[in-house]
């Protein structure tokens, strides 16, 4: 992936990244002086960002066909709404996928380890919504 | 899910496509096969809805449920089987050498501001910001993120950069590294639009002349307006927080996140404890004490406010409460002409008011159950059997029951001048006290 493009993926900008090195921020410098007269050194406030795990995507499925697809509403208002009117789509269109709707425990900041245990055992795939 | 080898598609309304993009990005897997729908979804009716969802993806062009089939069903390019860890960085540890305008310039164009001036944090102050605690700079602090992100880590230097772009003096420092070792961003990334606030106790009001007299929340003294503007730009710098749509959402934005609502406590004038001796503090120690939530009324709003004899400062208070979100808290900032009447009242310790005031500011339970933050927040709760929220949505509609879960949700502070006994109420929650002592 082009440099550009994966730093405004990690939400950071191009032009503070130039040329630096992990955590550099946080180095005192040494001998460091201004170069000419009426020009000042200036320390970067930024804090220390962690690394990033990169996360394998699952692999796809050959086809829906025959699968059971989880709807998961996360919590947030209306995306319930949503999710039955993609059951209802599923239902009219695509009849031989088995589609469960769940409602995720909790607030939805919160966890669900019980419902990820399920989709894993009964589950081929998942559509959890929404994101506002 | 992905991790559990379970192929998704998580689905995300417009709005919130760069957040989506990003955060995906961060969490380790920038090519994630999301889904957005129009914006907003809340609200809308089941056809609308159905519009939606036969409808386009409003980001990619596409037909909403082909691309949900296709990435469910698409083979991962090799690029997105990869595994490892990703550096990432923030620049150099200094920028420059340039002229003091440019460099404010660099620190304006790449978001290291409030957009307001900084004192540009040159060696020499930072060294001088360093000599205001005994703790050595490369001391890790604490970790910050603004929402739910990774949460970034900082060093007692990189802390003292931030205070002296603020505008700090060093004595100011060990309020700074308190806040800051709490971990909590003063931009948070909610789309409520959030303010925050601090309650400053202990003699350290005194010996750095704050101010909790006349203007006590006002531009009126640079300890209360700089320490406060600190705390925003350590959730910037330190926490990655105010990045409008990545970092920060609120839809509105909040005035009072320019340097926060700053209240150095007026313990001298008070008839009340303290609030970090309610906290279970000694009086002789220096607390900050932290606050979130929305914004503040000022008490001119209730009923009956400005009755000119016998003012019955309970009732207004409890007026006001109507007016809060349930979701947070309430802190109420009482002039201390205002706190003497309500001893007068008979309120002789904090703790009696906001007895009464729990007990007589109420609802019905169909008014409390309408609420959509409630079913958002305090239903799952609820589901869980967690009380009260379990006994306030079985209870029958006409139930009438207080409008804060815990009497402890209603803090009281004294901050004014005596210049008229007035009162303010911020729909604002506790969240921790933090020693200011323990970084000196």
């Amino acid at each position: 992936m082009k440099r550009r493009k994966l730093l405004s993926l990690l939400g950071l900008s191009p032009a503070l990244l130039a040329g630096a090195t992990t955590a550099d921020a946080d180095k005192t410098p040494k001998n460091v002086k201004p170069s000419d007269v009426g020009q000042i050194m200036a320390a970067n406030p930024k804090g220390t960002p962690p690394p990033v795990r990169l996360v394998p995507m699952a692999p796809r499925l050959d086809t829906l066909d025959g699968k059971t697809i989880y709807l998961v509403d996360t919590g947030f208002m209306g995306g319930g709404l949503l999710l039955q009117q993609m059951q209802i789509w599923f239902n009219k269109n695509m009849p031989s996928v088995t589609v469960v709707f769940r409602k995720k425990a909790g607030s939805y900041m919160e966890d669900d380890p019980a419902l990820w245990k399920e989709i894993k055992a009964k589950g081929n795939a998942a559509i959890m919504a929404v994101g506002h | 899910m992905e991790k559990m080898g379970i192929p998704a598609v998580p689905v995300v309304t417009q709005a919130f496509k760069d957040l989506a993009r990003s955060n995906a990005g961060k969490r380790g897997m920038p090519h994630a096969r999301i889904t957005f729908t129009p914006h907003p979804v809340w609200g809308k009716t089941p056809e609308q809805l159905w519009g939606y969802v036969t409808g386009n993806d409003p980001v990619s062009g596409k037909p909403m449920m082909k691309e949900i089939v296709d990435a469910l069903t698409t083979p991962v390019a090799d690029e997105d089987k990869k595994e490892g860890m990703a550096n990432v960085s923030v620049g150099p540890p200094m920028f420059g050498p340039d002229t003091a305008d440019n460099l404010q310039k660099h620190f304006l164009n790449n978001g290291m501001t409030d957009f307001l001036p900084v004192i540009i944090p040159t060696e020499e102050k930072v060294q001088a910001m360093l000599k205001g605690t005994s703790h050595k700079p490369d001391e890790v602090v604490g970790k910050m993120a603004a929402g739910a992100f990774a949460p970034w880590t900082y060093t007692v230097r990189q802390v003292a950069v931030n205070a002296v772009m603020a505008g700090c003096e060093p004595e100011y420092f060990p309020i700074i590294l308190a806040i800051a070792s709490s971990g909590m961003a003063a931009l948070g990334s909610s789309t409520t639009s959030f303010a925050y606030s601090m309650v400053i106790n202990g003699p350290i009001r005194d010996k750095l002349n704050m101010n909790c007299t006349i203007g006590a929340m006002g531009p009126f003294a640079q300890p209360n307006a700089t320490i406060g503007r600190a705390w925003t730009l350590i959730g910037k710098n330190l926490g990655n927080g105010g990045i409008a749509g990545d970092t920060y959402l609120g839809s509105q934005g909040n005035n009072t996140n320019y340097n926060n609502i700053v209240i150095a406590e007026n313990e001298k004038d008070s008839p009340w404890t303290p609030f970090h001796v309610q906290k279970g503090f000694k009086p002789e120690e220096n607390v900050v004490s932290l606050f979130s939530g929305e914004d503040l009324r000022q008490g001119h709003g209730a009923k009956h406010a400005g009755v000119l004899q016998n003012p019955m400062f309970d009732e207004q208070i409890s007026d006001i409460f109507h007016t809060l979100a349930g979701l947070f808290g309430a802190l109420v900032i009482c002039d201390p002409l205002t706190a003497k009447r309500l001893v007068e009242q008979g309120y002789d310790t904090k703790e009696k008011l906001v007895d009464w005031l729990w007990k007589n500011t109420t609802r019905t339970a169909k008014d409390y159950r309408d609420s959509a933050f409630v079913y958002t927040f305090d239903y799952p709760r609820a589901l869980r059997g967690e009380e009260p929220y379990a006994t306030w949505y079985k209870c029958p509609e006409d139930t009438v029951i207080p409008w804060w879960p815990k009497a402890d949700n209603i803090v009281l502070v004294v901050a004014g001048g005596q210049t008229n006994p007035f009162f303010q109420v911020g729909n604002l929650s506790y969240r921790v006290s933090v020693s200011i002592d323990k970084w000196m």
